[in-house]
């Protein structure tokens, strides 16, 4: 009944942690049509930069400047959202593909540092002791990981209500009237990208929060943690749950965080060690079909609240040429 | 006794389903015809044309084309059906070079015929010829309006579709285009056109008819539309020189 | 520094380059980035291994085409090889695809793609496993050439090939109607329509070619590298920087890229390390961003 407890807080600990990446995904995607296909490189740089701020010092690498755990979590923030800043301001004046593929390009360079910068990441085995809040309860296990959930739940409700107070704000009306028509955003010129900008730079960085917690509440962290499969399970957790919303973002996490870690357990029971792998790659393809289909026949997700009305920007697009001059 | 060879029968269309732009209008155009549809911002002639085109969704009525049921036929086979339509704005292709634009319209000749119909368009349209190397974005107004015509008369059709030719022209192209449509009516092509350049059009036009709200409400000789008052009130009254912009709306 | 890397970077590049040419056709004329387009080659690899093995099954082994390193076998798998990755793709267009399109939301299909993009690497993982495979164990001897470059016969046939393929590939799209009718279709769909071009014809033409041509670097790196179910995905980004360098669009542009990549990669293997290839490739994206986001045969959009 303990163990069961301590794993019920294990799991929404990882589950909120995720929800945390997807909540920063939605300010990108559901609030102002960004498109992040590389954010398991932004978890990743929040990961490492904290891991590097608050591990005490190593020889064999640079850093380890044992700085408290909370300055660890705000560098992350300030890396990630400066990684994020760039990539937009580098592509956020050109279409939306463009974005989409430096963010792939990201995440392959940040996987590309991890794995090689040995003096600065460890390389391939990653860097350990990373500080855990509340170390001293390790001996309790059921202590330890419920007073984590206590601080991770404290921190996604935190980001929850900003984001909820950002998209009520001006500013958030904004992102979403730039995001219902991308080629007025574009002409828009300066002021739009910027927003834009933003935007993006404030996703980064909550995602990078989020691999900060996420190394903290491991103790550990390698190249392995952000290959682009995190990237492909935060996209199917904020379908599931409905672009858009940030309710939707955290449901959506927590029930396909169950599924994946159920489907998980589940593959480990039934197949034989050598097969679990094949067992596996079998789960990633019942995750992609299920995306595919999301997307196909109910793209607004389980708990979306935002009907998309593709048929009103057909007809924008088509009025202009209906009357007026040409020219 | 002149043969009907375009009509349409009670025509209801529009881009949304439920909000129709066109409201059960009915227009015919007879062989060798130059038909205009006139009216005022936001009538729907555009619409109405374009539906006829296979490009805005028809939710009731009938399109006939020498008798034939072309109502649901998808946009690209109309060609195929014998109706050319040449749009508005954005009418060649950019980034080919003219003999490309007239090229890629001879998808429904014969192989050996093709060559020959573009020379018969480099005839009609010398200023074509000249420029035949050269990408049709780099063309002038005028005669990019040239090349949209050429290339839809070069598969023969039974009726060309044009949907405000004059539209953004400097006025000495606008008396050049219609020079242009009269004499390929000469030639024995039966013209549909819709215009905002009323008096222009009515001056080469047979027939007219006047749209608002989606539905014709007057029709007439083109010669005496000018002057019948009905006409004057419903249209010219408020002859609109300004741009039609989000007509649709 | 030794000029091999000019061989090493034109093979390469030609991997890259024939890759690019489906990404560009794609985006220039269905209008999404497709994510997927690694894994057609790493579909097509595995589909052309299939096949010779099919083929070694039925006649007994089958002795090279002296001095190459394969027989006739892989000739005739990767024809089947191009054939079934065509079919492959034309059904996932019909099942997915061609569906999302029909959402009017561009970044919804390049969603789909990534969905997709997942879901086919790791069904090849699941039937094949993630070990790598090969076509042929044999090792082939390099000759000379001169100033101290050395080339196999394999990759004189393959670099040929490539050269081949573009060409015919360049001939089909600017000399055929058929070609005609894409440009028509990457310059303006709906017009395309009016002038009378069967839209969804185009499409299927479009996907052939793109699924081809990543088959046929699908199974190039299968003969000089190595054929594993990553394969693929690990060249997106190399073939989309490729297309963008070149311009989108633009064939001749996709295949310049495409060598430029290879090359730039090839040096900086030398120079700094194997390690960061990958690297490599995202420095070009983000300086063609930068500084000429249309790429070298671009044209601005209207």
């Amino acid at each position: 009944m303990i163990d069961l407890l301590g794993y019920g807080a294990f799991f929404l600990t990882t589950a909120l942690i995720f929800s945390l990446v997807t909540l920063g995904l939605n300010l990108q995607w559901g609030l102002t049509g960004l498109f992040n296909v590389g954010l398991a490189g932004f978890v990743a740089i929040g990961a490492y930069t904290s891991a590097l701020l608050t591990t005490p010092d190593d020889p064999a690498r640079l850093g380890g400047l044992g700085l408290p755990i909370l300055v660890g979590w705000l560098g992350a923030m300030v890396v990630g959202g400066l990684a994020a800043a760039l990539t937009g301001i580098a592509t956020l004046r050109l279409k939306s593909d463009y974005l989409a593929i430096t963010t792939f390009g990201v995440a392959v360079v940040v996987q590309l540092v991890a794995l090689n910068a040995q003096k600065l990441t460890g390389g391939p085995f990653g860097i350990g002791f990373i500080p855990r809040p509340f170390s001293g309860l390790a001996e309790t296990p059921l202590l330890f990981n419920l007073s984590n959930l206590a601080v991770v739940s404290a921190v996604t409700l935190v980001v929850y209500l900003a984001l909820q107070h950002l998209a009520r704000s001006p500013w958030g009306r904004v992102l979403k009237a730039l995001r219902e028509d991308e080629r007025a955003a574009v002409s828009l010129g300066k002021s739009a990208r910027f927003y834009r900008v933003q935007a993006f730079a404030v996703g980064g960085a909550i995602m990078a929060l989020a691999g900060a917690l996420q190394a903290h509440f491991i103790g550990f962290i390698a190249p392995d943690n952000y290959l682009p499969i995190l990237t492909f399970q935060v996209w199917v957790m904020l379908i599931v749950g409905g672009s858009g919303s940030n309710a939707g973002a955290v449901a959506g996490s927590v029930l396909v965080w169950a599924i994946w870690a159920g489907s998980g357990a589940l593959t480990s029971v039934l197949f034989s060690p050598e097969q679990q792998a094949r067992a596996a790659a079998l789960q990633i393809v019942a995750i992609g079909v299920m995306l595919c289909v999301i997307l196909l026949v109910r793209p607004t997700g389980l708990f979306g609240d935002r009907p998309r009305r593709p048929r009103l920007g057909k007809h924008a697009r088509m009025a202009p040429s209906e009357g007026g001059s040409g020219s | 006794m002149s043969q009907t060879v375009l009509d349409v029968r009670d025509l209801e269309a529009g881009y949304e389903p439920g909000v129709p732009i066109v409201r059960g209008a009915s227009i015919t155009v007879d062989k060798g015809e130059i038909v205009v549809v006139l009216g005022p911002n936001g009538a729907g002639k555009s619409s109405l044309i374009k539906a006829v085109a296979g490009l805005v969704p028809i939710s009731r009525g009938k399109v006939l084309l020498d008798g034939n049921d072309i109502t649901a036929a998808p946009a690209h086979t109309m060609v195929r059906l014998g109706l050319a339509f040449v749009p508005q704005t954005e009418n060649v292709f950019p980034l080919m070079s003219v003999e490309d634009n007239l090229k890629v319209a001879c998808g429904i000749l014969e192989r050996r015929e093709a060559p020959a119909r573009i020379a018969e368009m480099y005839a009609m349209f010398p200023d074509l010829a000249r420029q035949k190397r050269s990408a049709a974005g780099n063309l002038s107004g005028g005669q990019r309006q040239m090349l949209a015509v050429a290339r839809a008369l070069i598969i023969h059709p039974k009726v060309l579709v044009l949907d405000e030719p004059s539209a953004g022209l400097s006025p000495k192209f606008v008396s050049m285009v219609f020079e242009m449509l009269s004499a390929i009516r000469k030639s024995g092509v039966t013209i549909l056109l819709v215009e905002q350049n009323a008096k222009a059009a009515l001056a080469i036009g047979d027939r007219a008819y006047v749209l608002v709200e989606g539905k014709e409400r007057h029709e007439g000789v083109a010669s005496t539309l000018w002057d019948d008052p009905v006409v004057a009130e419903l249209y010219l009254g408020q002859r609109p020189l300004k741009p039609e912009a989000g007509g649709a709306a | 520094m030794s000029l091999q890397f000019v061989v090493d970077g034109l093979l390469a590049g030609s991997m890259i380059g024939l890759g690019a040419i489906g990404v560009t056709l794609t985006y220039s004329i269905l209008r999404f980035s497709n994510f997927a387009h690694g894994d057609f080659m790493a579909w097509g690899a595995y589909a052309t291994l299939v096949c010779v093995g099919a083929i070694g099954a039925l006649f007994g082994k089958v002795a090279p085409i002296a001095p190459l390193s394969f027989g006739w076998p892989l000739i005739v798998g990767l024809i089947a090889g191009m054939a079934f990755t065509a079919l492959l793709v034309l059904l996932l267009d019909k099942v997915l695809f061609s569906r999302l399109r029909r959402q009017e939301q561009a970044i919804i299909v390049v969603m789909g793609s990534f969905g997709a993009s997942m879901a086919l690497r790791s069904l090849l993982e699941f039937i094949f496993t993630s070990r790598p495979t090969y076509f042929s164990r044999a090792i082939q001897i390099a000759m000379p050439v001169g100033l101290g470059i050395r080339i196999t016969p394999d990759q004189i046939a393959l670099l040929v090939l490539t050269v081949v393929l573009v060409v015919g590939v360049h001939l089909l799209t600017t000399r055929t109607q058929t070609g005609r009718s894409m440009q028509a279709m990457s310059q303006n769909p709906a017009l395309a329509r009016v002038v009378g071009i069967d839209v969804a014809g185009v499409v299927r033409v479009t996907w052939i070619i793109g699924a081809a041509l990543a088959c046929v670097a699908g199974v190039m790196i299968g003969i000089l590298i190595q054929i594993r179910p990553f394969m693929g995905f690990d060249m997106l980004l190399p073939m989309f920087a490729a297309a963008i360098l070149g311009g989108i669009g633009s064939i001749p542009g996709a295949v310049l890229g495409g060598l430029i990549i290879g090359l730039a990669e090839a040096g900086a293997v030398q120079l700094i390390g194997a390690e960061w290839r990958a690297a490599v490739s995202f420095i070009i994206l983000m300086a063609v961003l930068f500084v000429r986001p249309i790429g070298l045969f671009g044209v601005r959009e209207r």
